[in-house]
């Protein structure tokens, strides 16, 4: 599409600041209005990049399921984590890929609480903590203009 | 677009002042976060045959606060630390009910022609960073060594033994996710079990902790002087380093490591506050602190999220919050507690 909706939302977050937030009152309003501009930018970051993130910390989730599950022993959890570890993303809707980022995440969540309990199982910890870890630095935003 | 406010305002401080033919003009909301409206107005009126002109500022609940605070203890902390001869504006009013103005509010007077930093901006102190960082530990520190029970503070929320200080803000802060998350937040979740295996030792007495004590929370003038501590909304009793670990959150400091809240050297910033305070700080509680300060950072944020998210609270900080400000403190709490397993 052209213009591309990230320049609609960069051009957009432009006019607010330079256009129309000087026309507004001095103190909240134009301060919600820089700020409301800054969410554009910040929105623009996120069209490109949403889906990706999603895909990949989804099969992130489902490739630790699929390698730790052989070494936790609480047998429902296993089951739970091998299904999640044999499932799919069916949308590339982000709605889809977030009920689906949920999901694995409740499951992760319940794993990691699990591994802690163990004894001698740092590794497993360590390779959760691998993947919160790429999960969080993907996530993070850029300050517009830094 | 100020609801009519003005005429209702006018009545009511007549009334609490105790004078007549007070007049308010210039009434205009101003930026002051999300949990509180916040507008400055000016109140001229007559008294013992002078005429008084004050800056004031109005501090009114929103339909839906972020966090829920207690008025009354923001209000009293305001006149203990004013009382106490740090830079605090002069508290006015306090109104409970809604009567006066549809919500609470209160008033208190204004510090005029000063700044308040944003994280946003790259560079917010200009030339006088040194200068206010230096004094923003030292009132930091002033706080720390107050004794709560000689400001009329120490019937506080918060933990009454030094040994439930951890316990007790963990309790707290993990409620409000529980309450308010909208979606599953791994790292948090792994952040309160650390926490909760990992406390700090106790301190060696209980504090007034501000709460939320932070770039964006002060005003500073042209010549670099700290003028007002605002937002004491979360004071309670609890551990100083509470409000250490939170000034020196990498939220609020641009500089990198070494520095603290973007303005001065780390260790500088440690050593006037122990100056300021009496207090020596064990640099291993303040690691746990400041990794229990993202986690309320990221707590905070949760609900700012299900504010903007369910309608309630629809300000564009709410969204930031919500959003930017998570992220950055996942990644903080992630980077830390990774570091845990090299």
């Amino acid at each position: 599409m052209k213009p591309e909706v990230n320049q609609i939302l960069d051009l957009s977050a432009q006019q607010l600041l330079g256009a129309l937030a000087p026309q507004l009152p001095s103190g909240y309003a134009q301060g919600a209005a820089a700020l409301t501009a800054f969410m554009l930018m910040l929105s623009s970051q996120e069209y490109e990049r949403a889906a990706e993130i999603r895909v990949v910390e989804n099969a992130d989730m489902r490739a630790l399921f699929a390698e730790l599950a052989p070494r936790v022993d609480d047998a429902a959890l296993k089951r739970k984590l091998q299904a999640a570890a044999a499932s799919r993303d069916g949308s590339l809707k982000i709605s889809a890929l977030d009920d689906a980022n949920h999901e694995l995440r409740r499951l992760l969540i319940a794993l990691h609480a699990h591994v802690e309990s163990l004894k001698d199982a740092r590794a497993m910890e360590k390779r959760i903590w691998e993947v919160l870890k790429a999960s969080a630095d993907r996530r993070l935003l850029k300050m517009p203009g830094a | 677009m100020n609801d009519g406010i003005t005429p209702r305002l006018q009545v009511y401080l007549a009334a609490k002042l105790g004078v007549r033919d007070l007049e308010i003009s210039n009434l205009a909301r101003i930026p002051g976060g999300a949990s509180r409206e916040t507008y400055r107005f000016r109140a001229r009126y007559a008294r013992d045959g002078n005429t008084v002109e004050r800056a004031l500022i109005l501090r009114r609940d929103p339909p839906a606060s972020l966090i829920e605070t207690e008025r009354a203890a923001e209000f009293r902390a305001y006149q203990a630390f004013h009382k106490l001869g740090l830079p605090v504006p002069e508290p006015i009013a306090l109104e409970l009910d809604g009567a006066a103005l549809d919500r609470p509010f209160f008033i208190m007077e204004e510090i005029e022609n000063c700044a308040v930093a944003s994280i946003l901006a790259p560079d917010p102190y200009g030339a006088h960073g040194e200068k206010i960082g230096e004094q923003f530990f030292r009132v930091l520190g002033r706080i720390a060594g107050a004794d709560p029970k000689a400001l009329g503070l120490a019937d506080f929320e918060g933990a009454r033994d030094p040994a439930q200080c951890w316990s007790h803000e963990i309790a707290r802060w993990e409620k409000v996710i529980e309450e308010d998350e909208r979606e599953p937040q791994p790292i948090v979740r792994a952040a309160i079990r650390w926490l909760k295996r990992h406390p700090p030792p106790p301190p060696r007495r209980i504090c007034i902790v501000h709460g939320d004590y932070r770039t964006g929370n002060f005003l500073f003038d042209g010549e670099g002087n700290i003028r007002a501590i605002l937002d004491w909304e979360m004071a309670h009793l609890g551990d100083p380093l509470e409000d250490l670990g939170w000034a020196l959150d990498p939220l609020w400091n641009r500089g990198g490591a070494d520095t603290a809240a973007g303005m001065l050297s780390r260790s500088r910033a440690v050593a006037i506050w122990e100056e300021a305070s009496g207090l020596k700080v064990d640099s291993a509680a303040l690691a746990r602190w400041e990794i229990f300060a993202s986690l309320k950072g990221a707590a905070i944020w949760i609900s700012a999220a299900r504010e903007y998210g369910e309608g309630r609270n629809t300000d564009p900080v709410n969204a930031f919050s919500g959003w930017y400000c998570l992220a950055f403190h996942n990644k903080v709490l992630a980077e830390r507690l990774a570091g845990e397993f090299p």
